[in-house]
């Protein structure tokens, strides 16, 4: 069964010049245990989706469901819960553990079971020795990691999470991304996250959705997307530079050749008749000292630029 | 059951926040002491001119205050507080609770109105204390006057709420209508007119009811009844004009911006 729902969304924002539209038909499906990356330049319209999912703002047109439930009615929170906006989401007067026990009861969670998934929630994100500080004494990691944890307290199928790891340190945000994979693999969670960090979605999500002036402009496994842009380029690190005679040598062989790093390596793009021997004979026959030889990968922030750029 | 523990999870964190700055809470305290003492000096030295500021007495200025004093509390624990969770990025949360926000708001008026009665009680202790009058509290008749007193000022939060999530920083406005609150507690309730505004027949019939002993029984029916349709009349349209302000908010995504 499909988790989410998102089925011709249309948002107009009115202005005083006229109503501004952030999102035009957008549409997608999340199955139940995905982790799906919502990606987007600033003003895509990643933000307006989650906030339509939360039922938080109201949309123009179109539909969004969670688990058959219209996003507009208060009972969609029994699916869905949110970690909006980095660390806001918490009470900075209240402790760790008085935070997470709020938002179990306003869930509706009975404080016998509230008291016991905040031990397990404190004891997961290690926040043991944090348990009765309040939450304006935290670090920004630690507020980060309480908003997540506020987040799973109410023990929803469905977590939106935008910009989870927003302002962390890369230790904090690596440790987050493995909290969040987790939340698919061991719990059943079904997970869509909204990131500028494309490390984060390239290293928890499965798939992602690409948003581009309010509308989807790829919908597809990472994989796939990085097969899209794949090419037969090749990067070689050069022991001891490239001469302008091997260079002239090498350029006639294979034209689409670009020199890196101060010449202390060069990217070739091989056309299709040749293989990567020939590159080495090539190299070989200029007189060039290779240290090393490897394929050029495009990662997902290539990706996304080049498909928001309109490139496929 | 859902709505019972969300309930106590609202009352629960009411507490927690009054008990952890029990400084600012005493000083609240003292402060409307100290302003009670202020307007009792006076009533006291304009009484020795043989001007009488306050048609009923002491006992008038006593109940006048103590229904001032609920006003204000009940309307900033509301309107501010909204406005608060508005700027930390809190109200968003309330508004994803299953048991919807109308529950959330509701059930944050009940425990501070809870709250505010103890408050209320002591306050009086010690304006008995310093005037030397004591005032009956009959419990099952002041009580209800005193809810449907204070329903129309929870409307007015409502709907001052509702600008705030539209039109954001509107506070002077809100201090403004503190001393508003003052007229209409001082306001004659005789006319007509005097008892469809708030505060003004109810500060009247809790004077009869705490310095005369009178009951629910001894009260004029019509008064009662004039008193309840206005508490039902302004809460009515102050959550009217809420939702309004809400679903522009929830339309314009004002929801969280502050």
């Amino acid at each position: 069964m499909d988790a989410l729902v998102v089925a011709d969304l249309v948002k107009d924002y009115p202005t005083r010049k006229g109503p501004v539209r952030a999102l035009a038909e957008v549409s997608f499906r999340v199955g139940e245990g995905e982790i799906v990356g919502l990606l987007g330049a600033n003003g895509a319209g990643k933000t307006t989706v989650i906030k339509i999912l939360c039922g938080l703002l109201r949309p123009t047109g179109g539909r969004a469901e969670a688990f058959g439930v219209p996003t507009s009615r208060p009972e969609v929170a029994r699916y869905v819960s949110a970690l909006l906006e980095g660390s806001r989401n918490v009470y900075w007067r209240l402790s760790v553990e008085e935070n997470l026990r709020f938002f179990a009861g306003l869930q509706g969670v009975p404080p016998r079971e509230a008291r016991r998934r905040t031990a397990e929630l404190v004891a997961r994100f290690g926040l043991e020795e944090k348990r009765r500080t309040t939450a304006n004494l935290l670090s920004q990691g630690m507020k980060q990691k309480l908003a997540l944890a506020c987040a799973l307290v109410k023990g929803t199928p469905v977590l939106l999470l935008d910009e989870p790891t927003l302002g962390l340190d890369v230790e904090t945000s690596h440790e987050l991304r493995g909290m969040i994979r987790e939340l698919a693999t061991g719990e059943g969670k079904t997970v869509l996250l909204s990131s500028h960090d494309m490390g984060v979605v390239e290293d928890t999500c499965r798939r992602v959705v690409i948003l581009a002036r309010g509308r989807v402009v790829a919908d597809d496994l990472v994989p796939n997307l990085l097969a899209l842009f794949r090419t037969r380029a090749y990067r070689v690190s050069l022991g001891d530079g490239l001469p302008a005679e091997a260079r002239a040598r090498l350029a006639a062989q294979l034209p689409a050749l670009r020199t890196l790093d101060g010449e202390r390596a060069l990217e070739v793009e091989l056309p299709p008749e040749k293989d990567v021997y020939a590159l080495m004979d090539a190299l070989r026959e200029a007189g060039v000292a290779v240290d090393g030889v490897s394929r050029v990968e495009p990662d997902l922030e290539d990706v996304f630029l080049r498909i928001v750029r309109g490139e496929r | 059951m859902r709505y019972l523990w969300t309930f106590r999870a609202i009352v629960v964190r009411f507490l927690i926040e009054l008990k952890r700055y029990p400084l600012n809470t005493l000083s609240s305290l003292a402060t409307l002491y100290i302003v009670f003492l202020i307007l009792f000096t006076g009533a006291r030295y304009a009484q020795g001119l043989g001007v009488n500021l306050f048609g009923e007495g002491l006992e008038g200025l006593v109940v006048g205050y103590l229904v001032w004093t609920f006003a204000i509390i009940a309307y900033s624990d509301l309107s501010w507080e909204l406005m608060r969770e508005a700027q930390q990025g809190t109200l968003e949360q309330l508004y994803m609770s299953p048991q919807g926000f109308r529950f959330v708001s509701a059930s944050w008026i009940v425990a501070s109105f809870l709250v505010s009665l103890v408050w209320i009680a002591a306050l009086l202790g010690l304006m008995m204390l310093t005037t030397g009058r004591v005032l009956r509290f009959p419990v099952g008749t002041v009580l209800p006057l005193l809810l449907l007193t204070v329903a129309p000022v929870y409307g007015i939060g409502f709907a001052m709420a509702g600008l705030a999530l539209v039109y954001k920083r509107i506070q002077a406005f809100f201090q403004i209508l503190q001393f508003v609150f003052v007229a209409l507690v001082a306001l004659p309730a005789d006319a007509p007119w005097g008892k469809a505004l708030p505060l003004a027949l109810g500060t009247r019939l809790l004077g009869r009811a705490m310095a005369d002993g009178e009951t629910l029984a001894t009260l004029p029916p019509l008064d009662l009844l004039a008193l309840a349709g206005t508490a039902a009349f302004y809460l009515l349209v102050g959550v009217a004009v809420f939702r309004v302000f809400e679903g522009i908010a929830k339309d314009r995504g004002l929801l969280a911006h502050y």
